[in-house]
């Protein structure tokens, strides 16, 4: 054991790195994953691009993308987060890798990682075909930016809680479709139904500020003053910081790392 | 400067070593480093209403193999668990390597190299891979190519894990745990499962390493591996440790047995200091004076003249001590 030894050169971020280009590399090698994790919801997408006539209604033209970012998320992210992180630990991988030099978070974010980007990929996709197709551009960058990154906060949070409650990676083909559908309906309702009536209590769905910030990007008026005087973007900037949260806390409090437990 | 060495009795009934450093004007001086490993007192773990781990005390001396020997359930795995900083505990203190596990996980990381009983491998990657990985996630440096032909596993570098033999992937894991020699290696029953030959090749690793200075504690339900390898033995029952200390101290705890077949003719014994158990023509006796129940014996079968061909004399064995903390548990109950 005093054979000469390459030195040491690993650093928190290269370490997590080295495991999410792994894990990236696993999620394309696996046909069946590079499938209904990549291809699926670039082609959902896509044809949702070409087959929606909007008419040039901006209005209209949210719906399109609201699907978009509800595909790329739920299918290309949520899914995937979660069949990755039940299938690390139900075979112990995740118990294997917190005796590496990884911290737990630099675990948990290089498992996560590669679903993010894939889906960071997958709207990019969308963006270009949806400039190749004509749609109108936001009005309001801001809503749809926040609409990106608050979804993306919502089932990378709802992915490791849903780890929770699934206990085996074929269950996760069940435990993660709630939500799936959840996100996809509520989404494209929120980005077609009015400001008024009982519509907005449809806010407090997970998802449905994802839609509503769509519809605000590409009509305009987030701002504005909606319900009591206040800007017309809160009922969803606030969904989108509780959603997070709770499945945040949720997680933390339960989240397994060994199926033994 | 003056070392004075003190003798005590743990509370396992074992001796421990107590070093202390001082200067000659009498100032403290830096402590060398601590002699004990891993220090466990009071340790107890509790899943809702079950109680896996009771109450129980440790003590691993560093450049030592101590070995935790117990049935299904006794509470091994969880005990590692607490000791790699992965179960909570209920109660008690734990110190390993100087640091508190359940709070200093990130500082003992480095320094302690954990087999895991079983699993732990992404299946599709190959042998090469796998090590590749751990070279970037481990911050003690080696190189995969000493570990594939130290662990014969050269030869299946490019074969995914998922199509390794199970004595194959106990090897991997091995690897994968004694990677740049750490301090202190873990290893959750390292030798289930393999062939003799394997299993032969593990204790020699294990050795290569104690060798080296590192200090082993591992579990094992092979008897037969705690005697080859282990300096100090704790045998767990039922969440408790119900023996421990060397072999050595543990043998000569329990009572020896010497048994022979006597001629149908001989009915009457000696007077035995140990317990007597006759069967037919075979007797079995259990003392804890084997040299003077052995010679009061003899003296008495030479004055008959009774022939003993087929008399057997030894100190108790590990397997007669591991049956016997099961029994005495099982009997209490």
């Amino acid at each position: 054991m005093t054979t000469a030894m390459a030195a040491a050169t690993t650093t928190p971020t290269s370490r997590a790195l080295a495991l999410a280009i792994t894990e990236t590399r696993l999620i394309l090698r696996n046909k069946t994953v590079a499938v209904s994790s990549v291809v699926l919801p670039v082609a959902l997408g896509v044809f949702w691009s070409f087959q929606f006539e909007s008419g040039g209604d901006p209005a209209r033209q949210a719906v399109s993308i609201t699907l978009q970012l509800a595909v790329a998320m739920t299918m290309g992210l949520y899914l995937t987060a979660t069949q990755t992180l039940v299938a690390r630990r139900h075979t112990r991988v995740l118990k294997r890798m917190r005796t590496s030099g990884l911290s737990d978070r630099g675990l948990l974010a290089a498992t996560l990682a590669p679903s993010v980007v894939l889906a960071g990929f997958q709207l990019a996709v969308f963006a270009v075909v949806n400039v190749v197709t004509g749609t109108p551009l936001p009005s309001d960058p801001v809503p749809l930016v926040l609409a990106v990154l608050g979804g993306v906060a919502l089932v990378v949070a709802a992915a490791l809680a849903t780890s929770v409650v699934t206990p085996s990676p074929e269950r996760a083909q069940i435990t993660t479709l709630p939500l799936l559908f959840v996100m996809l309906g509520v989404g494209v309702v929120a980005a077609i139904a009015p400001a008024n009536g009982w519509w907005p209590v449809l806010m407090v769905l997970p998802g449905a500020a994802v839609g509503d910030l769509t519809q605000l990007a590409m009509t305009g008026g987030a701002w504005s003053a909606g319900a009591a005087g206040l800007p017309a973007i809160l009922p969803a900037l606030v969904a989108l910081v509780v959603w997070p949260a709770v499945f945040g806390m949720f997680a933390a409090r339960r989240f397994r790392w060994d199926p033994r437990y | 400067m003056l070392i004075a060495t003190t003798a005590t009795v743990s509370r396992l009934g074992t001796v421990d070593l107590m070093t202390e450093t001082t200067s000659r004007a009498g100032r403290a001086v830096a402590p060398p480093e601590p002699l004990t490993a891993v220090s466990v007192r009071g340790l107890r773990v509790r899943y809702g209403d079950f109680e896996a781990v009771r109450g129980i005390d440790l003590d691993v001396r560093r450049g030592e193999v101590f070995a935790l020997l117990g049935t299904n359930g006794a509470g091994k795995t969880t005990t590692l668990e607490v000791l790699e900083g992965f179960g909570a505990r209920s109660a008690g203190t734990v110190s390993v390597l100087g640091f508190d596990p359940a709070t200093e996980r990130a500082a003992l990381r480095p320094r302690m190299g954990v087999q895991l009983q079983e699993g732990g491998f992404v299946e599709e990657l190959t042998v090469q891979e796998t090590l590749a990985l751990w070279q970037r996630l481990v911050d003690r440096p080696d190189r995969p190519g000493r570990l594939l032909d130290r662990f014969e596993l050269t030869g299946r570098a490019d074969v995914p894990v998922g199509k390794l033999s199970g004595g194959e992937k106990r090897r991997l894991d091995l690897a994968m745990a004694v990677w740049g020699s750490p301090e202190l290696v873990i290893l959750d029953e390292p030798t289930t499962g393999l062939d003799p030959e394997s299993r032969t090749r593990t204790w020699d690793a294990i050795q290569e390493l104690q060798d080296a200075g590192r200090t082993i504690v591992l579990t094992t339900h092979y008897l037969e591996e705690a005697e080859a390898l282990a300096d100090r033995i704790a045998i767990m029952h039922e969440g408790r440790v119900a023996v421990a200390g060397t072999l050595a101290e543990i043998v000569a705890a329990q009572p020896a047995r010497f048994s022979v077949t006597l001629p149908e003719a001989v009915v009457d014994l000696p007077e035995l200091r140990g317990a007597t158990h006759r069967e037919g023509t075979r007797v079995q006796v259990r003392t804890d004076d084997l040299q003077g129940d052995l010679t009061v014996f003899l003296t008495w079968a030479a004055a008959r003249g009774v022939r003993l061909p087929d008399l057997r004399a030894a100190p108790a064995s590990l397997a007669d001590i591991y049956h016997a903390v099961r029994t005495e548990t099982e009997d209490r109950a």
